[in-house]
């Protein structure tokens, strides 16, 4: 199953939409939360997010879904610190946080492929609220 | 091809939760499956498809099925909607 990484600037938010989208996921789904600075304060750390990808890496590689500004760039960081064989498999997803890891979430369940998981969570920005 | 009908009967109806146990339940077979609510139909192996149609309780839907386990596939879903998706 395709891991799941979920980047925000707040421990909080990033636990919380583990906790969410952990009810969608088949046993054995990794979803792993990289919220905050290593201090705890606000902010992404590159460090903290390259240890939750390779933590959620099951050999099929991993989904990072991201917040805002930096957290992209964060992110990407964080790919470009992972060993070869992995970095290749590990997609930043174009989504929103919340609908899209739960999407993503249910996709990995099922045991879709890196590429699918990501379009996936992408299509979650069409769910409307109304 | 086996067609169904059932009608939505749990509190939360196809959102969240059970719309992903009901993807997964559909995934867990080869057949193709339709889910058809009034007007609109989503590929019921498809979470963004299924949350997308926001179906409440007493929504009814039929599940059309095709493929080599299309009955078992259809059972299984009909147990997991009549169990309102394990819902107290």
């Amino acid at each position: 199953m395709v891991g799941i990484v979920v980047v925000s600037h707040s421990a909080k938010i990033a636990e919380g939409i583990c906790e969410l989208a952990g009810q969608m996921a088949a046993p054995g789904q990794k979803i792993i939360a990289a919220g905050g600075m290593s201090g705890g304060g606000i902010g992404t750390d590159a460090f903290k997010i390259q240890a939750a990808i390779e933590e959620a890496n099951a050999g099929d590689g991993v989904l990072v879904l991201v917040d805002l500004g930096s957290a992209v760039m964060s992110a990407e960081l964080a790919i470009d610190m992972l060993g070869d064989e992995l970095k290749d498999r590990v997609a930043i997803a174009d989504a929103p946080i919340v609908e899209g890891a739960i999407a993503a979430v249910v996709d990995a369940s099922i045991g879709q492929p890196l590429v699918s998981v990501a379009a996936t969570a992408a299509g979650a920005r069409e769910l409307r609220k109304k | 091809m086996t067609k169904i009908e059932l009608v939505l009967t749990n509190a939360a109806g196809l959102h969240a939760r059970p719309a992903a146990q009901f993807v997964q339940k559909a995934s867990a077979y080869t057949s193709k499956v339709t889910l058809a609510a009034g007007t609109k139909t989503a590929d019921a192996k498809s979470i963004l498809a299924i949350m997308g149609l926001g179906l409440g309780q007493g929504s009814k839907i039929e599940l059309t099925a095709d493929g080599p386990d299309e009955a078992a596939c259809l059972d299984g879903l009909k147990a997991l909607v009549e169990s309102n998706f394990g819902e107290g």
